[in-house]
């Protein structure tokens, strides 16, 4: 519990050098966020500084920069340029989308994943080990706006089986509790509405979990083949047990401290690459918003957003590290 | 066990497929559209995409009709009194969707919001410059309003379809936070559900006093439910379209347009756009401070080709600034039709019969056109190559007074079409969009002089003479003016484009 605290408290100097670093990048990059907004409208030069002021770009860069930390020190990370709400206000409202969506990803990815993984460290150098290595390889190399749109492509205009876009159907809707229409729908207690959120999801999770399955399994697959290898294995099939029991509960334990650790840092990476499947899917997450948010130079947003992946990622981290402690007691933390 | 529970995989597969999902009640027509919209305030955001959503539950005071014509909408008529004054006589038994009677304190409250200084809690409206020198709204009957000007600015009317009117009791309520998630307009469509990101839900307002009486058919909207899903991604918009997701699509790339035209339950819709498209031409230095040079590129550019092949046909041709549509379009102007001997010619007069050698800025979206012109140039010996920018960091370089780049294949909307949106920023001397560092005083008298002009036969004629010497002078090479694009599903009727990018929903229906 000490050691959690502690680690808790490690969190502060990261955050805090990742907003600086965010907020540099952001406002040296060229790009003025008031003739964005103004666009090809005639104003003369009174309006547009009105306009610079209102959105508080009239104070020179460090001044600027104090007040950023002064304000999200206190929980405020300012007022979205464009949206002209409180920033955390607008992402909020999408971040159970984002949540829903990757946590779907990855429970997909590793429920498919390590069992083939396991499969292929198994039947090593069979027909199934050598395809299930060269599915993987495409499987990575493949990009996945591209994966996503051929999927849409064949399931929603060809078989016409699953919807292009969205969340949910309106027909179907049901009100929101947590914002995650898996748990929203059984609230309600609506089997068609939960049946339609799953439909929604299929294509953008399966998208989304390809790359990450991929990894997943090559990962488990070598290190199972490694640890299969050990003495102990071969003690316990000297021992008599069965074939399933030493893979599975000798084994496969021991050969998953790898893939929990892939898997952590693969999620943060699912963060980022919800960026481009939100978009292509007209998912309403995070992620659409923030790639919009950058285009348009809406300094606070970008900042706010990206401390909340930066947070999710540390934790992710975080829980990885505490998996371990469970699969090999001999860590500690 | 195993049948069993292969039985039950093999129900719910069937449920999962074959559930009719959509199954609802009355007629619905689905937008598929490719941003949100940032608020429901309609006086708190300076996006085109959220007025477009909003212009379907808000109705304005003026509106414009499917010619671009501005014409009265919840006003039942407007004179002109002098060059400060407008009057307004505002329609009776227009109702809000809450049912509260429409009256000109609403009127008043709307402006007021918009013009006064942090009357958004704490905020000044981003949309307070498109109501120019707008000074001051005065009731004189519970009917009739007057709109008082600080200066004169004769194409008021022509900014003034962009503002819609809200209920001042309504928002006296709610406050601008419940304005910014609520609607309570006079318009065809009410809200019902808006998720942010993903979806806005509009139905029938069945107290709708019937639009504009100059834009027949007047009266209800025809459909029952109005649902725009937000897809910002272009394949997957179209891919909507195409699988019969939704109805009616926005911004069609012009490389989708043979698909949807191919596709049996699709067509393609367009209607001319507002954005004129130019390759600006740096008149500050050599080699394009000579006018030789600059007519030379004219006769370079293989317009109709570019139009044809790459834009498939989607764009009118321009030779001057302005859009066939807008008010004071010049039609009688010299055609620089492509002939390359001639521009090699001019070149040589010019003193460079070798061609030389500058840069062509981009950005990325029109970098295949850019290509082109660049393919062009370099047949009559000019050596171009296409530099890609994002829009963000090119556009305010090109806008600093000094000019330090050759070239930049861009364009300049002009939603009021009125030359004031685009001459006065774009082509006179130190316009905001003054790209090209042109100043002539001869144009810039003849802008200044239509600015203020109220005589609108008048104000045409400077326009059309200043377009003449501009036609003449080249400062950059007009090139075209793309069509909004539109992907329609054939069961829907009643529905046409308008150049301003407004989808208007209260006369479609569905076809049986």
């Amino acid at each position: 519990m000490e050691s959690f605290i502690k680690r808790l408290f490690r969190l502060i100097p990261v955050l805090l050098g990742i907003s600086i670093i965010v907020f540099l990048i952001i406002s040296l990059t060229p790009g003025d966020p008031v003739q964005i907004m103004l666009g090809d409208q005639h104003v003369t030069p009174e309006m547009e500084q009105a306009l610079r002021e209102d959105m508080g770009l009239d104070l020179p860069i460090h001044e600027r920069f104090i007040r950023f930390l002064y304000n999200a020190s206190q929980g405020n990370f300012g007022r979205s340029f464009f949206h002209r709400r409180p920033v955390m206000e607008v992402i909020l409202e999408r971040l159970p989308a984002t949540i829903e969506l990757t946590f779907c990803s990855m429970m997909m990815a590793i429920l498919v994943s390590i069992p083939l993984g396991v499969l292929a460290a198994v039947k090593k150098g069979t027909a199934y080990d050598r395809s299930s290595v060269v599915t993987a390889m495409v499987g990575v190399s493949m990009p996945g706006f591209w994966f996503g749109i051929i999927l849409i492509i064949f399931f929603a205009i060809h078989l016409q089986w699953l919807p292009v876009s969205g969340r949910s159907t309106f027909s179907l809707r049901v009100p929101s509790v947590t914002g995650m229409l898996l748990i929203d729908t059984l609230l309600a207690g609506r089997l068609d509405s939960f049946l339609d959120a799953v439909k929604h999801l299929i294509l953008p999770t399966v998208t989304l979990g390809m790359a990450m399955g991929a990894t997943l399994m090559q990962v488990t697959r070598a290190s199972m083949m490694e640890v299969l290898k050990q003495d102990y294995i071969l003690f316990a099939e000297a021992k008599g047990l069965k074939r399933r029991r030493v893979t599975f509960l000798h084994a496969l334990k021991n050969a998953l401290i790898p893939t929990v650790t892939v898997a952590a840092i693969q999620t943060g990476q699912l963060l980022g690459g919800n960026m481009i499947i939100e978009t292509v899917f007209g998912w309403p997450g995070v992620g659409s918003l923030v790639v919009r948010a950058i285009f348009n130079r809406n300094y606070p947003l970008v900042q706010a957003a990206v401390l909340i992946y930066v947070l999710i990622y540390v934790l992710m981290n975080f829980i990885a590290d505490i998996l371990y402690t469970v699969l090999n007691p001999r860590v500690r933390i | 066990m195993k049948k069993l529970i292969m039985l039950s995989v093999a129900l719910c597969t069937l449920f999962l497929f074959n559930h009719p999902l959509f199954a609802t009640g009355g007629d619905e027509i689905v937008i598929g559209f490719t941003s949100d919209a940032l608020t429901m305030d309609p006086a708190n955001h300076r996006a085109r995409t959220t007025e477009t959503i909003l212009r379907d539950m808000y109705d304005g005071v003026v509106v414009r009709n499917n010619q671009m014509e501005v014409v009265p909408q919840i006003a039942e008529s407007w004179k002109q009194l002098d060059t400060l004054t407008y009057e307004f006589v505002i329609r009776k038994g227009i109702k809000f969707h809450s049912g509260d009677p429409l009256t000109a304190e609403d009127i008043k409250f709307t402006f007021d919001r918009i013009i006064k200084e942090g009357q958004i809690d704490g905020q000044t409206s981003p949309r307070k410059s498109l109501l120019g020198s707008l000074k001051e709204v005065k009731i004189l009957g519970p009917y009739k309003v007057r709109f008082i000007l600080a200066e004169p600015w004769p194409v008021f009317p022509a900014f003034l379809p962009w503002q819609e009117v809200v209920s001042k009791k309504f928002v006296e309520k709610v406050g601008s936070k419940g304005l910014a998630t609520q609607v309570n307009g006079t318009g065809p469509f009410k809200l019902v559900e808006w998720i942010r990101g993903n979806r806005i839900v509009m139905e029938r307002f069945d107290g709708y006093y019937g639009g504009a009486s100059a834009i027949p058919p007047v009266g209800k909207a025809k459909v029952d439910r109005v649902i725009w899903n937000i897809i910002p991604e272009n394949a997957s918009r179209v891919a909507a379209l195409l699988s019969g997701d939704v109805d009616i699509i926005n911004d069609v790339p012009s490389h989708s347009v043979r698909q949807i035209e191919l596709n049996p339950n699709t067509k393609i819709m367009s209607a001319n756009g507002t954005r004129s498209n130019f390759l600006v031409l740096n008149n500050t230095r050599p080699p394009f401070d000579n006018k030789k040079v600059r007519k030379a590129m004219c006769y370079a550019i293989n317009t109709d080709l570019i139009i044809d092949k790459i834009l498939n046909g989607n764009a009118t041709r321009l030779n001057g600034i302005l859009s066939p549509d807008a008010f004071g379009h010049n039609p009688d102007l010299y055609e620089y039709k492509y002939n390359p001997e001639k521009a090699k010619a001019l070149l040589k007069e010019a003193g460079y019969p070798d061609g030389f050698k500058v840069e062509l800025d981009v950005v990325a979206s029109r970098k295949d056109l850019a290509e082109a012109v660049s393919a062009n140039l370099a047949d009559v010996g000019i050596t171009a190559p296409v530099r890609v920018w994002e829009k963000s960091v090119i556009r305010p370089d090109w806008k600093k007074p000094e000019k330090k780049r050759d070239m930049y294949l861009t364009d300049w909307g002009n939603g009021s079409l009125d030359p004031v949106g685009l001459m006065t920023p774009v082509l006179r001397s130190g316009g905001r969009g003054n790209f090209s560092g042109y100043s002539n005083s001869k144009v810039d008298a003849l802008i200044d002089k239509a600015v203020v002009e109220i005589d609108r036969k008048k104000r045409a004629a400077y326009y059309r003479e200043a377009e003449a010497i501009l036609n003449d002078d080249v400062p950059m090479v007009f090139l075209w003016l793309p069509r909004e694009i539109y992907g329609v599903s054939n069961r829907i009727g009643g529905w046409q484009p308008k150049a301003d990018s407004q989808i208007n929903l209260h006369d479609a229906y569905i076809i049986k």
